[in-house]
């Protein structure tokens, strides 16, 4: 169970990037946060895994046997120990392109391992069978030898799904995992992590409204950094609108968790001119 | 029920493979050491001879870079102009030598596999004999260091070149030929302006090359500052051995940057093409 | 009379022909200067460097009859010359295995993206020390220290070599995708592990077949060493020319012309097997591998 509590991330000259967001997340969801580029979503993924710091506020996630692994406020030993507790899957897979795939999936326990054995021996026959079963699942068992250079696009995803499901972590984080794949693609790696969502809550951050509405259990909408939407995710038109054509300052080009995130409004939704009133796009016009 | 893996993909079979590679590699490499008597036992290094080292060769006898009876600056100029000269004259008959040796600009197929044996014969000699060998026939001095020099630059640019040559445009020289112009012509006007550019910087490249060589040629006799340096070095005047030294490593220093700086100069002009 | 009938044509023409001789002429005295620049400096340096015409047909005249001293080799004298063959080739074996084992960690300290900035600009400087300074000078300073022997050129070849390979891979190092980095280091990796399985089996391949290259390298410079008192093969070439067995020198230089050229083509034939290997094992098309490394 994930805990978000009024994050705040300022910038030098005071404006504020991302401005007191709260939340929490319990198990079985599938969330997905949407919000156009530079309106502070990425900005929350990596202050949730801490690779930016918030100027303010507490992340903490709740495991099992009631331990809480906090991701502010903590040295980098407790970075770490609070990291391994979190399954990332970037945009770009970002795989290890010259390690064999199930050596890429092992990577996912690597924060369990002693640094020691890890690079003087190296991993045990056991973790290997338990990354099988993890790469059966998002069925990819077959390219277990491969090379995960010789992958396609989708193909790598689904191992990095497979990485992060071999760490068994509390809460899966998922920064736009479908941007960059086909809809066929995409439509295959949502039918793995709805229900991979159902024993571990999964948070992804999605430019894909129609996905969202068809896959996730809750929407959380991002604008100018503050939240303006917390609930179903069958969203309507005006509902997205609200969203994504905010009039709060220009969008900032922030690095993503995996800096490929497409500048610019959404692709599914044509932008009115943002000094004009919203129409209700239910006539269907465009500009 | 887990899913099928082969077992060569097992961490701990393979961490058992490349162990054993490691192993036999390095028994291998320990035995040929044993069997050639290469052993560390020439390795005394204790404290006292670090400190040995440092009072031979510190400090430095920089009086040597303004005393005006040493031939250090002399011997500078004489290493820069060695590699300057094998640089001019070797990349001039080495680009003689790659029109013959390039088959579309070679007057005949037979002339064109002399030339390219040639060349390879160049590289492959060690520089070590061919400058032993000129010593004894020029006598110690420069002059036998810079013919070793010409020799390795055109046995090793005369290939990069003749290839270069092969791989011009071929509409640009077929069309100069329909002009009705001879093969001296189109040599000049349609290939050489588009091979110019990579030789000039093929030049300076040879030139850094020339200039590192030199050094090592120096110390077998072949003058410049190598010469000095060994001569110092047999008189066990080895103060005087670290001032050359440091003053070697700045030279290279200097002339990397300097070659580069002329070679920028050059390709921001326009390209000079005989009009 | 042409041009008060044709006014507008004769103006429109003059200019730009102007210019272009102009042009031309400057283009000329350019040609010119840089040719006269060089010819002098060509006369300077061949008078700096003795170089006449004389002692060139003197040595002619001199060298010719040498050159025929040195046929036909001496084939008896192949058997003692094994071993030193053996000695500069494993000489060169070990700098190499020193070189691709010590220049990791040099390369590490020096990546811009890993190592704090003094430890950095310390090693950076100590590369490029090691890339500028000859080997021959180098040896000559160890040679004073360690006497004569397998020993300086051994560290002589290893310093240059770590230096050689340290410069190549801390590049590659400072451009490796840093979102993969970012990838295992959130699965909690320490920084070690983050290096062991992230950067080093992104570098492994340029540096098994930069190490071989190096080799190639090694070989030909423990030559040279070994000339100067370091052992092996170049010793023994020396000795024999200034005993004046020349036909026992030319049985060297055959024996380590076909050292050289067996370690080029084996070399060649390991690295072509590493790139290759290293790009696609028991996998894909190349175009899948473009589609991949295009994300």
């Amino acid at each position: 169970m994930l805990s978000v509590e009024n994050i705040e991330v300022t910038l030098p000259n005071g404006k504020r990037l991302v401005d007191n967001i709260s939340f929490t997340v319990a198990r079985g969801e599938f969330v997905a946060i949407l919000g156009s580029s530079g309106a502070g979503k990425s900005l929350t993924l990596r202050c949730i895994v801490g690779l930016t710091q918030p100027s303010h506020g507490n992340i903490s996630i709740l495991g099992e046997t009631g331990k809480t692994y906090s991701t502010t406020n903590v040295d980098a030993k407790g970075l770490r120990r609070a990291r391994r507790h979190i399954g990332l899957i970037f945009q770009g897979a970002n795989l290890v392109k010259r390690l064999t795939v199930l050596e890429n999936v092992m990577l996912g326990r690597l924060g369990f391992i002693s640094p020691l054995r890890s690079c003087l021996i190296g991993f045990k026959d056991a973790e290997a069978r338990d990354a099988m079963v993890a790469l059966d699942r998002v069925k990819m068992a077959p390219f277990a030898a491969r090379l995960a250079g010789s992958l396609s696009g989708g193909e790598m995803q689904r191992v990095s799904i497979a990485r992060a499901i071999h760490q068994r972590p509390l809460i899966y984080l998922a920064d736009e995992p479908i941007s960059s794949l086909d809809p066929k693609n995409a439509e295959a790696i949502m039918g793995i992590l709805q229900p991979l969502s159902r024993e571990t809550p999964v948070v992804g951050a999605f430019h894909q409204p129609a996905m969202v509405a068809k896959y996730c259990t809750r929407a959380i909408g991002i604008r100018g950094g503050k939240v303006v939407y917390d609930g179903s995710p069958d969203l309507s038109p005006r509902q997205l609108e609200n969203i994504y054509s905010g009039s709060d300052g220009d969008p900032i080009p922030m690095p993503a968790l995996s800096e490929q995130t497409p500048i610019g409004p959404s692709p599914f939704f044509v932008q009115p001119a943002s000094h004009q009133a919203p129409r209700d796009l239910g006539h269907g016009a465009p500009n | 029920m887990t899913p099928a893996m082969p077992n060569s993909a097992l961490p701990s079979r393979k961490l058992l493979t490349s162990a054993l590679s490691l192993v036999a590699t390095l028994a291998l490499l320990l035995a040929l050491c044993w069997y050639l008597d290469l052993t560390p036992s020439s390795f005394e290094m204790d404290g006292s001879f670090l400190f040995d080292l440092t009072q031979q060769f510190f400090p430095p006898r920089f009086s040597l870079y303004w005393n005006h009876s040493s031939l250090l600056w002399l011997s500078v100029l004489d290493t820069l102009s060695m590699a300057f000269l094998a640089t001019v004259c070797g990349g001039a008959i080495a680009m003689a030598l790659a029109f013959l040796a390039a088959s579309n600009t070679t007057p005949h197929p037979v002339v064109r596999l002399a030339v390219r044996s040639l060349l390879v014969m160049q590289r492959s000699i060690p520089q070590l004999i061919v400058v032993l060998v000129l010593l004894l026939a020029v006598g110690i001095g420069p002059f036998a260091a810079v013919l070793t020099l010409l020799i390795g630059s055109v046995g090793m640019f005369g290939k990069f070149f003749a290839d270069a040559i092969e791989q011009v445009d071929k509409g640009t020289s077929e069309s100069v030929q329909s002009l009705g112009s001879t093969k001296l012509q189109t040599i000049r006007y349609a290939i050489l302006p588009q091979v110019l550019p990579s030789f000039v910087a093929n030049l300076f490249y040879a030139f850094d090359n020339n200039l590192r060589a030199a050094i090592p040629l120096g110390v077998f006799g072949g003058g410049g500052i190598g010469f000095q340096l060994a001569v110092a070095h047999d008189l066990l005047h080895y103060h005087d051995v670290m001032a050359y030294t440091l003053l070697i490593i700045v030279m290279i220093a200097v002339m990397e940057r300097v070659s580069d700086w002329v070679r920028r100069g050059i390709i921001t002009q326009p390209a000079s093409s005989h009009a | 009379m042409a041009t008060s009938l044709f006014p507008s044509a004769t103006a429109a023409v003059e200019p730009p022909f102007l210019e272009w001789r102009t042009r031309l002429v400057r283009q000329r005295w350019r040609q010119v200067a840089t040719g006269g620049t060089i010819a002098l400096l060509v006369a300077i340096t061949a008078w700096r460097c003795q170089v006449n015409l004389a002692s060139f047909l003197l040595g002619i005249d001199k060298g010719v009859p040498i050159f025929g001293l040195f046929f036909p080799p001496d084939w008896a004298s192949l058997p003692s010359m094994l071993k030193p063959m053996l000695v500069t080739l494993v000489l060169a074996m070990i700098a190499t295995i020193l070189g691709i084992v010590l220049s990791v960690p040099c390369a590490l300290g020096a990546s811009s993206n890993l190592a704090p900035t003094p430890i950095r600009l310390i090693l950076r400087f100590f590369i490029a020390l090691e890339r500028g300074l000859p080997e021959v000078v180098q040896i000559l300073i160890l040679v004073a220290v360690f006497g004569l022997g397998v020993i300086p050129a051994l560290i002589a070849l290893s310093l240059s070599s770590i230096g050689m390979l340290a410069k190549l891979l801390a590049d590659a190092i400072e451009e490796i995708d840093p979102n993969m980095l970012e990838a295992v280091a959130g699965t909690g990796a320490t920084t070690i592990q983050v290096i062991r399985y992230a950067i080093i089996p992104h570098i492994l391949p340029a540096l098994l077949a930069n190490g071989l290259f190096r080799f190639e390298f090694n070989v030909r410079a423990g030559v040279i060493l070994g000339a100067i008192g370091g052992g092996g093969i170049g010793y023994i070439m020396r000795s024999d020319m200034l005993t004046l067995d020349y036909q026992a020198a030319c049985m060297a230089t055959l024996l380590t012309l076909s050292m050289v050229f067996a370690t080029e083509r084996l070399s060649d034939f390991l690295r072509a097997r590493i790139l290759d290997g290293g790009q696609m094992r028991r996998g894909r098309q190349r175009r899948s591998i473009a589609g991949a490394a295009a994300q």
